[in-house]
């Protein structure tokens, strides 16, 4: 039998549900200190001097350290996505504020104390003289003449731009029957992973090596922009991810924390944990997806979109070393997703504010690029009259037409579009929904229904980067006694890619899946590789570990055919044993072939063979174009997988409050490891994505003061809220991974936020209402039916 | 992330109690369940110098039948008001109330009295206390004194209360046999702070309305209404004119919780109605 299909439960889950994993806080040494932080309580302030002494002198207290010592011995951070490559305003960013602190929360000092009492109690007797400067919160207001700029050297707040233009839009708007125009925008949130940030450093003076547990997604990716940070050998350091309470983008390095954390630790030669609070989290633990778009779409009468205008402003809050800023990008580059349209004319604008930095976050941008095309479908919808899935099934592109190159330079590998948007309109009874919804109206009831798609590019890979990278590692060994280890360079937030990655090596060897140990996130023991981000543990890190265990398979039958004393093509393999074709009772066992392997090297069976059975191999994933002058086009994603989401949604007109009464999504992930484990994912993405369209929002007073600083004031959904999530598959196989496997991490998220504007627009017909914002928070959608009511003329 | 030091008592007598209370007076905070004060303290924004438990003393989570009320201790939980017999027979809506109160655990250790002392704006147990006409008694080192619910709100969290004074019980009048009771509220998610409630106890026409959650501290209305249509938007828009000084937050303007005063009002009432013996 094939493992790869089944759904086999998470390997970690006993361990995990007992409680008994190790998270960063689990860890202990010998002589543990804590770091705290102290972060800035302005959002812009020039630093005229700090002083420790009073923090210095209370009992417990270890070292407190300032930007000033931070500049004379470290480096800045490295970017993770480089901005000169890519024609973008980069800043040099150290793990403290050097003599200007930028946002509320960016790191000012850190305390190292004996225990985490003593070192938040010395934070309050730093004093810090500021000298409060102006600082801009809006990202309009940025751009305008005479803003406070948030870094005065670039003498802009515009970090990068883009103006494209693609086809001929004004051809197109020339020639269109209608035009629809609007705003649309999506809120800033954050991930609220169940466990915070965290590290302990550890270093050892005698051997020269730095010890660094870190709550990360990229343990090698941290190894090296810690050494370059420290300015230190790379092989001087070994990180160690332990267990993950979820990450979703949001662990993805290089904090400030991490690398100053690691300087205390060598500094004063005792281990160092620092772990963030919640407060802290939701402060300065990364942002996402704050992105306005003002469109207009010029549409022919059928619903055919023939052109398309945008500006784009993405708030990225203030420049740092994180990735998260990318995402604007990555909006841009979507468009217009699953959808045709040559023209276009298309202006972003990613712009600093004196907030929090983004950071990579579920979605990266596509979510929001999803909303806006499945916001313009709704709109040509409302203008033509036409039913809001026949102008989206004339859009489409067709199932005939992969690999696509879509108008960015993408090339999108495969799909069926219109097969998803069927088959969740059978699941979800579309047909059928009107007169659902006449009989609820009778009880006084008013329910809507929405639909949307979603496109979700998996595998990023960015060139110039030694973190967004579309090649990783995976050893598998085979050991004496016929059992497995497998070491990957990828790694593990929570998510199960270890068991698929453990079903791809047992169904390559032929041997029973608990043989097999999977070994992740150690920089010491695991080959070399980039984690987890984009999807790609199972597509690349999956791949490689396939093509490893193929060369061990390979070596096995060469053996045993030789101990069965037949030829290899007379071989088979069946339950775990090497066989005679046809005569299945002639057969050597898995564990007796590893075992004389390792024990005859020298014998007739391993003449001209390599002795052992351990295999280090790397995957490079296809359909990458990073030689524009050669390929024509430039495409950072190899992986194209979509899904339709359809929702049901009872409205309280009076009061604004939305029910999700139901909640179906079709997905095409390709071919699917673990339908548990994906669908486990989904879950959460469907979460995270309800979520971001009805409840999270981060916020700032004008001042640039954060409004949320707890879970009383970030609303997040809990279970109540959420409905049974009712999904369905389609299994497009991609065709450039071996398995055709497309990654399933992010999906689930972008549908959610266009399905449900769609469904509460829909639950209220006779008012002409548009839901132009998120988070669709009760007040937001009382006051648009208040508005749409004002308009028309009606009482409200 | 409590930082500083800070004294802890746990008294096992109420005069003990009190006695401490008066010492620490300045500074001094008392703690019952904590659901509120533990949150505050880890945050930074409440910082203690002397914590003085209820938590053993004896006498303070009693619940019983008294006539033509119950009386209901400082210390009970909400989960017991939620499931007591008493409670859901005679005051169903202060059950209903409980209910709703944040999540399991926290309705396994908060209490009535501190949700009381607390006076969390859009506390639900606040609303109900006014509409029932309920009676808060307050003991000191220097001896008890009752105060009504109606007087005993005086803005966002401050009470009638001294700083050396504890609430040792409530007297919670019954809805009478004939009356009917409801409590509503709107909240963005379970166990969220209520964005606007209402509580309605209805005798005949007439009902008592107690609408919190829009407003600094609940509000109180007498209205006459028999049910018609007419009858309902005039009591709603009484609601709606008694809550003029509405506050607005991220879950909502001041305009919103204003309107949803008014519509929370008028379900409460409707139902309040409904539900008439």
């Amino acid at each position: 039998m094939s493992y790869v299909g089944q759904s086999i439960p998470m390997l970690t889950n006993a361990q995990l549900v007992a409680g008994k994993g190790t998270f960063t806080d689990d860890v202990q040494l010998p002589g543990m200190t804590f770091m705290a932080v102290l972060r800035s309580p302005y959002a812009h302030a020039r630093i005229r001097s700090i002083d420790t002494a009073a923090a210095e002198a209370l009992p417990g207290v270890l070292a407190v350290v300032t930007g000033q010592e931070i500049l004379e011995n470290t480096n800045p951070i490295p970017e993770t996505y480089d901005t000169a490559a890519v024609g973008a305003r980069g800043v040099e960013w150290y793990s403290l504020c050097i003599d200007r602190a930028r946002y509320v929360g960016e790191a000012v000092a850190a305390v190292v104390a004996e225990d985490r009492f003593a070192a938040y109690e010395a934070l309050d007797l730093i004093e810090v003289d500021y000298e409060e400067l102006p600082a801009v919160t809006d990202p309009v207001a940025a751009m305008e003449e005479g803003s406070p700029l948030v870094e005065p050297s670039w003498g802009t707040n515009v970090m990068a731009s883009r103006d494209i233009r693609l086809g001929d839009p004004d051809a197109a708007f020339a020639e269109a029957d209608g035009v629809v125009e609007g705003v649309v925008s999506s809120a800033r949130i954050t991930g609220a992973a169940i466990e915070p940030r965290g590290c302990v450093a550890s270093w050892d003076p005698y051997k020269e090596i730095l010890t660094f547990w870190d709550s990360t997604q990229a343990p090698h990716a941290v190894r090296m922009y810690l050494a370059k940070t420290l300015g230190m050998a790379d092989t001087s350091i070994r990180v160690i991810q332990p267990h993950v309470g979820g990450a979703f983008g949001l662990k993805l390095p290089t904090f400030q924390e991490e690398p100053l954390c690691a300087y205390m630790a060598m500094k004063l030669g005792r281990p160092v944990k620092w772990i963030e609070t919640r407060a802290e989290n939701l402060l300065v633990g990364g942002h996402a997806r704050d992105t306005s778009f003002r469109y207009q779409a010029a549409y022919r009468s059928d619903g055919e979109l023939i052109g398309i205008r945008l500006d784009v402003i993405a708030d990225i809050g203030v420049p740092s070393a994180l990735c998260g800023w990318g995402m604007s990008f990555v909006t841009w580059y979507c468009l217009p997703c699953v959808y045709k349209c040559q023209n276009s004319e298309t202006h972003l604008r990613s712009v600093v504010t004196n907030k929090c930095p983004w950071n990579a976050y579920r979605g990266y941008g596509k979510d929001a690029a999803s909303l806006l095309m499945e916001r313009i479908m709704d709109h040509i919808a409302r203008e033509t009259g036409l039913d809001r899935t026949e102008v989206r099934f004339r859009n489409f592109v067709q199932p005939d037409e992969f690999p696509y190159s879509q108008v960015s330079g993408a090339m999108l590998d495969s799909g069926n579009y219109p097969g998803a948007l069927r088959k969740v309109m059978d699941m979800i009874g579309y047909e059928d929904f009107p007169a659902l919804k006449e009989q609820a109206l009778a009880e006084g009831r008013r329910i809507g229904l929405g639909i949307a798609m979603e496109l979700t590019p998996e595998g990023c890979s960015m060139p110039g980067s030694l973190m967004l990278n579309g090649t990783d590692s995976t050893e598998v060994r085979v050991t004496p006694n016929g059992n497995v280890i497998v070491l990957t360079g990828v790694t593990s937030p929570g998510s199960g890619n270890e068991t698929g990655i453990a079903q791809i090596v047992a169904d390559g060897l032929g041997c029973d899946i608990a043989r097999i140990s999977v070994v992740q996130g150690d920089t010491e023991s695991c080959p070399w590789g980039f984690g987890n981000y984009s999807s790609r543990s199972i597509i690349i890190g999956g791949s490689a570990a396939g093509v490893a265990a193929k060369d061990i398979n390979d070596k096995m039958r060469k053996v045993a055919a030789g101990m069965l004393e037949i030829a290899e093509d007379d071989l088979d393999q069946v339950d775990e044993a090497f066989v005679v074709r046809g005569a299945a009772e002639r057969r050597v066992e898995f564990a007796d072939v590893a075992r004389e392997v390792y024990s005859n090297p020298h014998g007739k069976n391993m003449e001209g063979i390599e002795p052992m059975l351990q295999s280090v191999r790397q995957w490079k994933q296809g359909n990458v174009y990073h030689q524009p002058e050669k390929q024509g086009r430039f495409s950072a994603y190899p992986s194209w997988p979509y899904g339709a989401a359809a929702a049901i949604v009872e409205v309280d007109p009076e009061s604004g409050h939305v029910r999700i009464l139901r909640y179906c999504l079709v997905e095409d992930a390709g071919t699917i490891v673990n339908p548990l484990l994906a669908d486990a994912n989904l879950h959460g993405g469907i979460a995270q994505g309800i979520g971001g369209a009805m409840y999270e929002q981060i916020a700032y007073d004008e001042a640039g003061q954060s409004l949320t600083a707890t879970f009383m004031d970030y609303t997040l959904p809990t279970a109540v809220e959420l409905p049974t999530l009712e999904l369905g598959h389609q299994a497009t196989p991609a065709p450039f991974t071996p398995l055709g496997t497309k990654g399933v991490g992010e999906s689930g998220v972008g549908g959610a936020l266009g399905a449900l504007c769609s469904a509460i627009e829909d639950a209220l017909p006779e008012i002409d209402m548009q839901l132009t914002a998120l988070p669709l928070s009760p007040s937001r959608i009382w006051a648009a039916i208040q508005d749409a009511r004002a308009r028309e003329g009606a009482p409200a | 992330m409590l930082s500083t030091d800070f004294q802890f008592f746990a008294p096992t007598a109420l005069d003990e109690a009190l006695a401490l209370l008066h010492e620490h007076q300045d500074g001094g905070k008392v703690l019952s369940g904590g659901m509120s004060m533990m949150p505050a303290i880890n945050l930074g924004v409440l910082r203690p110098t002397a914590i003085v438990s209820l938590n053993h003393v004896p006498g303070l989570d009693g619940l019983e039948d008294a006539g033509d009320h119950l009386r209901i201790g400082g210390l009970v939980r909400h989960h017991v008001v939620q499931s007591d017999p008493l409670v859901r027979a005679h005051a169903p809506l202060l059950a209903q109330a409980a209910s709703v109160i944040a999540d399991v655990q926290v309705r396994h250790r908060g209490t009535i009295g501190g949700s009381v002392a607390h006076a969390d704006p859009s506390a639900d147990y606040l609303p109900v206390l006014v509409a029932l006409d309920a009676t808060v008694e307050l003991a000191s080192a220097s001896g008890t004194r009752d105060v009504r619910a109606r007087e005993f709100f005086v803005d966002v969290m401050m009470t009638a209360l001294a700083l050396d004074e504890i609430v040792v019980g409530l007297r919670v009048p019954k809805v009478p046999a004939e009356g009917g009771s409801a409590y509503v509220r709107l909240a963005r998610v379970e166990g969220s702070f209520a964005i606007a409630c209402a509580a309605a106890v209805a005798v005949g026409d007439r009902v008592s309305l107690g609408v919190g959650g829009a407003v600094p501290t609940p509000v109180h209305l007498d209205v006459t209404c028999d049910g018609s249509e007419a009858s309902l938007d005039a009591a709603a828009e009484a609601a709606f004119q008694a809550c003029e000084d509405a506050y607005g937050d991220l879950n909502g303007s001041a305009e919103y919780r204003r309107a949803m005063a008014r519509v929370y009002a008028r379900r409460a009432i409707q139902q309040a109605l409904a539900a008439r013996g």
